[in-house]
């Protein structure tokens, strides 16, 4: 008998709902995860457990240095390998979150034992972050809305492009673990909203301050949740919950963020983060104004209120333009001023211009990036504003104002893609609630749904008194839509949500999956073509070369040599020194022998170009030449102009037709150095260009101060050695030697009287002809 | 006295000689002064000056000169239809009042009349217009406008002193660096500050605030949901679409293919995008984003179940069809996706039950053309398709 009541018990429990529930979340949370870490790892299955790109080289590398030297070492940590003869404070210009979380990863595997390489933590940092994303996203969505659509969201998030995108296995960069913190904190900021309890105030301060050690988008934090604060100001919806959770988390925050040596001062320097300022004394102020019309008469208050307002706006006017003036504070600075007007990089700062991040976006790339999302998440939107509530204001705005920077810069697309996923996992969430409900379970899920506000009833009533309320329910639930065009409804939404995780992976695959370092070509067979020579190259600059040797590259290789070829740079990716940049870009623009003197003042031992053309490799340095000219002539006009690189035509051609500044600079004799000798295939003629399809112009030229060093299996990577200066200064023109042949000689029959060719013949009397003169 | 006469003649001679050379300087000078001063007279009326054919030939064609000019040829009637020319106009206006501005602050700082009128006279700004002067265009041997030309003080234009438009535009700052370039002489740039955004901003506010004022006694639309709901999905959908792109980067409406006639309005490539376009993606997701909301409103109608069915089907039908007209768009700029293929001319083989025909001709003739590279399948001659082929 005991045992059929345990049984019963049991069944009970298991066919409790909250059991179910939370069993089933759990479940989808994991499968979550581990959908979006394994579907991030094509890049690793296809090639090697390597770091990607560029910018990863230089996070591994001082990740590297941290784990051998201590995180002390490492925030003292005097860069002399890069920007030669500057030399990089590292430890002052990073933001060290990125090192400091794989470091600790790797220190507490080595705790347990666990010996790991810490190039495999690097690698695979950011896919078990994205999984950590998800989870910041499920939570954050079950504030806002409802924990269905926190699921939706937790499976959006886990797989969408535009966040995969920066989170592959190998790209060890800032955002893969930003954006898991940016959405934490958001959690944390609604949770402190909700509740008006300092405790998660002080915790989203915390998370905050994880974010601003890891990525300079956290200005995209401090300004978003004071404009939330200030909107609901304006809505009318001040309370003590936002009192408290802003004043809270501006003061813990704005001191925790100074604690970063990166960001230092910035914080109450910069413009960027005055608004967060602004709006705690508006704050401050509405909450003193509403304490002083609790004791005061209307007329008082009004008086009062005047006085209030007029003076602060005067003092706070005077405070601002003062200082500004003073220069305490800084104007905005380049990259965020082009955000607001969006012509301003274009004209002014070439090297923003210049790079491929920093262009806006087309709807293709939204569509790209985030397929049926884009078109639901506006759904979303709408029912947040039809349903507004404190916190949906902020989901609110984090939609418009992410949309707006994401069409402005496509790096951006990043931090819109949580917010998409969010709103569009309720506006799926909120369909399938209404056209999921109509079968038994379900009908059921939504008495349990109704149970919190009667619980009451619950206490008084037993089970059966339930059953009936369902029952009550069906009928009801039948008029309204029919079971069938429920279920077609229901699988047409999820065709289209195949349709995304079909697209998902094709773009992670197909787009989103290339180390860039290591290039793979197909062949017709299917069978693919490793081409492996940017490590070769940086692999034989580390074994052959002086250990001080400095190599001359364009800025984009930078770290890459660093980190591969453990070698000194002129310049690199963290590109804060123009002057510098310019420098190098006249070197590689102008003509061999003005090329050497800035060499040699730079003192430059090696020269590494890139060069596409013989397997039309389109990103090499020939078609990245046009920016060096450009960069180069903004510091140095008179020395470089952009116009001498075009044919008359205003073409950039490498063939004959080029402009002769262009067949006779450094850069191009560096790339086609014997290029000329080389015929890749029968069809075409010897020197023939492959990226850019033509015969190059200038094929038989020998260079004086370069010889070749390396160049790597397929050309892509060519290295030159810079040559000493002579011994001795050769004599190019024959001055000495005219007199010498004026010494009479014997004649011979051959040294006779000499006869001028094409002389002239003149007649006395006659002009000469116009063919003679010639 | 033979030879003193000699010396007299001599010395007379040599002084007619010198007086006449003199005299025909001088003729020059006076007509160059005539020249410069007819130009500073215009000048001074108008920053850009207008000329016509016989005044081209007569000041910037025939010889003595000390002056650049830097001249625009162009096509303003409205009859040519040259849009581009009314633009680049526009930008050349600027720039020439950005120089006489220029001299003027120069003429203050100087303080010196000589001086400035000697920086004044080193260049001038001009014009000729299609139907003004033809003749110009065909002496230059030019059939394109707008065209922008440098005329040195001493001898022809030459290979440089063509603006290259193609390469660098016309904006004004753009111009002003190519003047630099071709007489040293810098210009800085002075735009009459853009009043007409701050304007309609200005009216704007005039005109929400009227409205609140006018209204002050009823607010109750600030608190109207589906208006604020309305705007916020508009900027959303502007984003989304593209605006911001079409607005720094500039494109066409549309493009119209001058061989055919034929106008295309989506841009093939999937780097770029035509205004048409970006409204067209604008409405389309606009309409997935309404059929969603059906969808959802269907259920919380009060009515009859056959009008929530029709709204549930409508809401379906506008997020199916819109959103695959969409995903379309999309794959009209993304060749062959989602599916990478070697090459652009590739059969489909289709699926089948049974395998009686598998090992057939075609279907692994099919297969072998379907795995060749583009560049082999794309030969021209069947010479050029077995060397392809035996080369790889």
């Amino acid at each position: 008998m005991a045992d059929a009541g345990t049984k019963a018990e049991i069944r009970s429990n298991m066919w409790k709902p909250g059991g179910w529930q939370s069993l089933l979340t759990f479940v989808i949370l994991t499968l979550a995860w581990l959908v979006g870490f394994s579907s991030r790892l094509f890049a690793v299955i296809r090639f090697e457990s390597i770091i990607h790109e560029f910018d990863p080289w230089f996070n591994y590398r001082s990740t590297h240095y941290m784990v051998e030297n201590g995180f002390y070492n490492f925030l003292n940590w005097f860069d002399d390998r890069a920007w030669y003869p500057l030399g990089r404070i590292v430890g002052g210009t990073v933001y060290p979150g990125l090192m400091v979380t794989s470091g600790t990863i790797h220190w507490v595997l080595h705790a347990l034992h666990i010996p790991v390489h810490i190039r495999d933590i690097c690698v695979f940092l950011a896919p078990i972050f994205s999984g950590l994303t998800a989870l910041a996203c499920y939570f954050f969505t079950k504030e806002i809305w409802s924990p269905g659509a926190g699921l939706f969201a937790a499976c959006f998030i886990a797989i969408v492009p535009g966040y995969i995108s920066r989170s592959v296995a190998g790209s060890y960069d800032n955002e893969g673990i930003a954006i898991f913190a940016l959405m934490f904190t958001y959690y944390l900021w609604i949770k402190a909203v909700k509740t008006g309890s300092m405790n998660w105030a002080i915790f989203t301060a915390l998370s905050y301050f994880y974010m601003v050690s890891a990525w300079g988008g956290y200005v995209f934090i401090i300004n978003l949740i004071p404009l939330h604060v200030f909107v609901l100001l304006l809505m009318g919806r001040y309370s003590q919950r936002i009192f408290i959770a802003y004043t809270t988390f501006f003061i813990v925050g704005l001191i925790l963020s100074m604690q970063i040596p990166f960001v230092g001062f910035q914080p109450i320097k910069t413009s960027e983060h005055m608004a967060s300022a602004g709006v705690f004394a508006l704050l401050i102020a509405y909450a003193v104004i509403k304490y002083v019309q609790s004791f005061l008469t209307k007329a008082e208050f009004k008086y009062f209120f005047l006085c209030a307002v007029a003076g602060s706006a005067a003092i706070i006017f005077c405070a601002v333009v003062g200082l500004t003036w003073a220069g305490y504070i800084h104007p905005w600075s380049g990259r965020f001023y082009s955000l607001y007007d969006t012509g301003y990089a274009k004209i002014h700062i070439p090297i923003i211009a210049s790079v491929s991040e920093h262009q806006p976006t087309t709807w293709v790339s939204f569509f790209f990036d985030l397929h049926i999302l884009v078109c639901a998440f506006p759904a979303g939107v709408w029912y947040c504003v039809k349903q507004i509530n404190d916190e949906r204001v902020f989901v609110i705005l984090y939609a418009i104002f992410a949309s707006y920077f994401a069409g402005v810069m496509v790096r951006l697309m990043l931090t819109l893609t949580p917010i998409v996923c969010v709103l569009a996992s309720i506006a799926f969430s909120r369909t399938f609630e209404i056209y999921l409900k109509d079968d038994a379970p379900k009908s059921q899920s939504k008495v349990e749904e109704e149970e919190p506000p009667d619980s009451k009833n619950d206490r008084l009533y037993d089970k059966v008194g339930k059953t009936k309320k369902t029952k009550e329910e069906r009928p009801k639930d039948q008029d309204t839509l029919g079971m069938n065009i429920k279920t077609i409804v229901v699988i047409a939404l999820l065709m289209m949500l195949m349709l995304f995780a079909v697209h998902c992976t094709w773009v992670t695959s197909s787009a989103y999956s290339s180390p860039s370092i290591v290039l793979a070509s197909y062949n017709h067979d299917g069978s693919r073509t490793i081409l492996d020579d940017f490590r070769e190259a940086y692999f034989w600059l580390r074994q052959n070369t002086d250990d001080k040797a400095r190599v001359m590259s364009w800025w984009d290789y930078g770290y890459q040599i660093a980190g591969m070829g453990n070698k000194t740079t002129l310049v690199d990716n963290n590109t804060w020194n123009n002057s510098h940049i310019a420098l190098v870009g006249k070197a590689m623009s102008s003509n061999e022998t003005e090329a050497y003197k800035i060499m040699r003042m730079l003192d430059v031992d090696y020269v590494l170009v890139i060069f596409g053309g013989v397997i039309g490799y389109s990103g090499d340095d020939i078609n990245k030449f046009l920016w060096m000219v450009r960069i180069a002539e903004g510091e140095h006009p008179k020395d470089i102009k952009e116009s001498d690189y075009f044919t008359p035509q205003g073409e950039f051609r490498v063939d004959s037709g080029g402009s002769q500044t262009l067949l006779n600079c450094l850069m191009y004799k560096l790339s086609y150095y014997r290029f000329g000798e080389l015929q890749l295939d029968f069809r075409s003629p010897p020197g023939f260009d492959r990226t850019r399809g033509v015969e190059i112009g200038n094929k038989n030229f020998d260079l004086t101060h370069l010889e070749e060093a390396y160049t790597s299996e397929h050309w892509l990577v060519r290295i030159y050695r810079v040559k000493d200066l002579d011994n001795r200064v050769k004599v190019t023109d024959p001055v000495i030697p005219k007199p010498k042949r004026k010494k009479p000689s014997k004649k011979t029959s051959r040294k006779k009287m000499g006869s001028i060719k094409n002389k002239p013949k003149i007649i006395k009397g006659k002009k000469p002809s116009k063919t003679g003169r010639k | 006295m033979a030879s003193t006469g000699k010396t007299l003649l001599l010395i007379l001679s040599i002084f007619i000689a010198v007086s006449l050379i003199d005299s025909v300087i001088k003729k020059k000078e006076d007509s160059l002064n005539d020249k410069v001063q007819q130009l500073m007279e215009w000048n001074n009326k108008k920053s850009v000056i207008k000329l016509n054919g016989d005044k081209f030939k007569q000041y910037l064609k025939t010889s003595p000169r000390n002056y650049s000019v830097i001249l625009m040829l162009t096509a303003l009637q409205p009859q040519r239809q040259c849009s581009v020319c009314k633009q680049a106009n526009d930008e050349y206006q600027i720039l020439a009042n950005s120089w006489r501005q220029a001299n003027d602050e120069y003429q203050i700082l100087a303080n010196s009349w000589r001086y400035s009128q000697q920086y004044a006279n080193r260049l001038f700004f001009a014009m000729v217009d299609y139907d003004d002067g033809p003749d110009v265009f065909s002496s230059m041997k030019i059939n394109t406008a707008p065209v922008f030309m440098h005329f040195p003080p001493k001898g022809k234009p030459k290979k440089g002193d063509t603006l290259d438009i193609h390469r660098v535009g016309f904006a004004a700052e753009q111009i002003a660096k190519w003047v630099g370039e071709r007489t040293d002489i810098q210009i800085r740039v002075f735009r009459p500050p853009n009043y007409s955004g701050t304007l309609a901003l200005a009216l704007l506010f005039a005109l929400v605030g009227g409205l609140l004022y006018l209204k002050r006694n009823n607010l109750e639309f600030l608190y109207n949901k589906t208006f604020w709901g309305v705007g916020s999905l508009f900027i959303i959908f502007a984003m989304t679409s593209g605006q911001m792109w079409n607005h720094i980067r500039g494109p066409p409406v549309m493009h119209k293919n001058p061989q055919t006639g034929q106008i295309n309005y989506i841009h093939g490539s999937s780097q770029g995008q035509f205004i048409a376009e970006t409204y067209i993606v604008f409405i389309l997701n606009a309409a997935v984003v309404a059929g969603f909301v059906l969808l959802n409103e269907a259920n919380n109608q009060k009515g009859d179940a056959g009008k929530k069915k029709v709204l549930s089907l409508v809401g379906l039908g506008c997020v199916a069809i819109f959103f695959s007209l969409l995903l379309s768009v999309f794959r009209s700029k993304y060749q062959g996706y989602p599916y990478s293929s070697n090459h652009t001319r590739c059969f489909n083989i289709p699926t089948c039950n049974s395998v009686i025909r598998k090992n057939s001709f075609f279907i692994r003739t099919v297969t072998e053309w379907n795995e060749l590279d583009n560049h082999q399948v794309l030969s021209r001659t069947v010479e050029g398709f077995r060397f392809s082929l035996k080369r790889d």
